[in-house]
């Protein structure tokens, strides 16, 4: 007879009471969450947002989430509207099931407070907090251009780690985008020029930067984003001797579509 | 699974009480930091929000994928396939059984019911073991979320290297060292080798491979939502671990050898996150902590959490249970600092 039960218990693992009203409320708030939360990552691929918070070159894999949101809330509304609530499913894995609670509901529906109240926005300079490189590893020539008019704020710091004579890059121009950082202990006529960079997506984000000379360096709040072209010449910066961008002009420039550079 | 009403009463008790410590904690730790950091409100919630936002988006689709693979296998393939093959020397067993997840991919919410029907078809219990261990790892989501992670590093190496060996080791001193019958719960196993029988599992039926997708669609829906909730606390808790806590404490936790090994497999016992995505929280953690703690946490974490204790108590003794949490920690703790030791990255 205990037997028996069990085995009742075992093959029906999902059968718990799906007939009272909040159940099905349940059921439909599931749904509901899984097809925002598709039509939401379809929002972050056409909008663009998506570069603010993952490197460009996993984009695909939330071209598959929103694809897979969508085939499971579709499946869900597909039986809640035929009527047939939780059909018992015939599958074996019963992974300690217990009913979801209406806080699992609340947590998984997170990323969809967050994701549509606090406006999109990448990391800047008050998420680096001090903590900002003037080194790069990973000196590899090859990958970038030729010209070092194209090169970014990391081709340049790649360039400098690799060279053993800081004192080379004096008199080379430069051209660079990125937002503008300082802290109060800068002198007054300088500013980095910043850029965080990402391998997988914002949580292994680090800010790099270069330091930028330039008379007028208050005009520019905090978190500009600038285009800066000038010269580079060896001086003094937070203690170091590094290569200083004595800066001939800086402009405004609209956010680049990629605000992370990828190394 | 048998359960006596005070073992059910005393695993939800304990369950609420995770969650409530969790809960606090998280809350706690978020208050103080708001208030001792000094910015305004709006900034470090735009901060953390992108951090949060960040984690989860890469995440997502893995979690999705490794309930869908998992669910379309069962529909294919079935844990007594698996079984039948699985060759007669027991170290041999041992080794295949470290990499039956590449079959049969299951994360560590999903291995113990497969153990479970893998030990009622007669698979040597010491192969079980080593599966249970292995599995949320070798299987091939975790090998391309890690990859995604941190690129062909020594990292993404090491998790599937570490994790075979303690697996296999642990598998190997369940082996010498314990009789099947002082392991499993009497209904774990088969009559004929002394179990109750009294779950005597049905085979699975084979099923068609329509009812199998549609199948896995919908478990795969019910699933988010239990592997979800982890994923979203867990992540909260590295977002705002980035956004609020001081470089200094950090590193004073994490530069330790010994002690940034204990503070992240606390974590991942804690934080019980599916291993298919376990790989983007622990990016947060790379800048500040030790490699070998890192590692570690990608290794203990998978094998051992609250929520997989929990579930191993309806397979085995409740001493083994105790030993099944302890070799892991105590392998993965060794190797953690013996890395940061000797070994520079």
């Amino acid at each position: 007879m205990q037997a028996a039960d069990h085995l009742h218990k075992h093959e029906h693992p999902h059968d718990h009471d799906h007939h009272h009203a909040p159940d099905a409320l349940q059921a439909w708030l599931k749904t509901a969450i899984l097809l925002a939360l598709g039509a939401y990552f379809i929002y972050n691929i056409a909008s663009g947002n998506l570069t603010n918070y993952i490197n460009q070159r996993f984009a695909w894999l939330s071209y598959v989430a929103a694809a897979l949101f969508l085939a499971l809330g579709a499946a869900g509304a597909w039986d809640l509207l035929r009527g047939q609530g939780r059909v018992q499913c015939a599958c074996e894995h019963d992974h300690d099931h217990q009913h979801i609670t209406w806080l699992a509901l609340a947590i998984v529906a997170l990323p969809l407070v967050l994701g549509t109240l606090v406006p999109s926005r990448p990391l800047g300079s008050a998420a680096i907090n001090g903590d900002i490189s003037l080194n790069a590893a990973g000196a590899n020539f090859t990958s970038f251009s030729a010209d070092p008019l194209q090169w970014n704020v990391l081709d340049w710091l790649r360039a400098f780690n690799s060279a053993d004579d800081p004192e080379r890059f004096n008199g080379q121009e430069a051209d660079v985008i990125g937002f503008v950082y300082r802290e109060a202990t800068f002198p007054e006529d300088t500013f980095m020029v910043a850029r965080f960079t990402i391998s997988c997506c914002v949580a292994d984000a680090s800010a790099i930067g270069l330091p930028v000379v330039w008379q007028n360096a208050g005009d520019f709040p905090q978190d500009t984003w600038v285009q800066v072209r000038g010269v580079f010449e060896v001086g003094a910066f937070r203690g170091d001797t590094v290569p200083v961008l004595h800066a001939a002009g800086v402009e405004t420039v609209q956010q680049p579509e990629h605000p992370y550079l990828y190394p | 699974m048998q359960k006596t009403a005070g073992e059910q009463t005393a695993r939800r008790a304990l369950g609420s009480l995770g969650w409530s410590a969790i809960g606090l904690g998280v809350a706690g730790g978020l208050l103080a930091a708001v208030i001792s950091a000094g910015s305004d409100l709006g900034t470090i919630i735009g901060i953390f929000s992108t951090r949060f936002l960040g984690i989860f988006i890469e995440a997502a689709p893995f979690l999705l994928l490794g309930t869908l693979v998992s669910g379309v296998i069962d529909s294919f393939l079935t844990p007594e396939d698996i079984a039948r093959v699985v060759p007669r020397n027991p170290v041999l067993a041992t080794i295949v059984g470290a990499f039956m997840g590449f079959a049969f991919p299951v994360c560590e919410c999903g291995v113990v019911p497969v153990v479970r029907r893998l030990f009622n078809k007669g698979l040597p219990m010491w192969v079980g073991v080593t599966f249970l261990l292995a599995a949320p790892v070798m299987n091939p989501v975790v090998l391309v979320s890690t990859f995604v992670a941190f690129g062909a590093t020594p990292m993404l190496y090491g998790r599937f290297i570490l994790t075979a060996v303690v697996a296999v080791g642990v598998g190997l001193v369940f082996a010498l060292g314990a009789k099947p019958h002082e392991v499993l719960r009497a209904q774990s196993w088969m009559p004929a080798m002394g179990g109750s029988g009294q779950i005597s599992l049905p085979a699975a039926p084979r099923k068609p491979l329509r009812t199998g997708l549609m199948d896995a669609l919908r478990q795969a829906g019910d699933e988010f939502f239990e592997m979800g909730r982890y994923l979203v606390i867990g992540t909260a808790l590295a977002a705002a671990m980035q956004t609020l806590v001081s470089q200094e404490v950090l590193l004073a936790l994490g530069r330790g050898p010994v002690i940034s090994v204990l503070v992240m497999q606390a974590l991942a016992f804690v934080l019980s996150v599916c291993s298919t995505v376990d790989a983007f929280l622990a990016l947060a953690f790379v800048g500040t902590f030790t490699t070998g703690s890192i590692l570690t946490f990608l290794t203990f974490g998978p094998m051992v959490d609250i929520k997989s204790a929990l579930m191993f108590m309806g397979v085995f003794k409740r001493r083994v249970v105790f030993y099944l949490i302890l070799l892991p920690l105590l392998m993965t703790l060794l190797a953690g600092v013996w890395l940061n030791l000797n070994v520079a990255f």
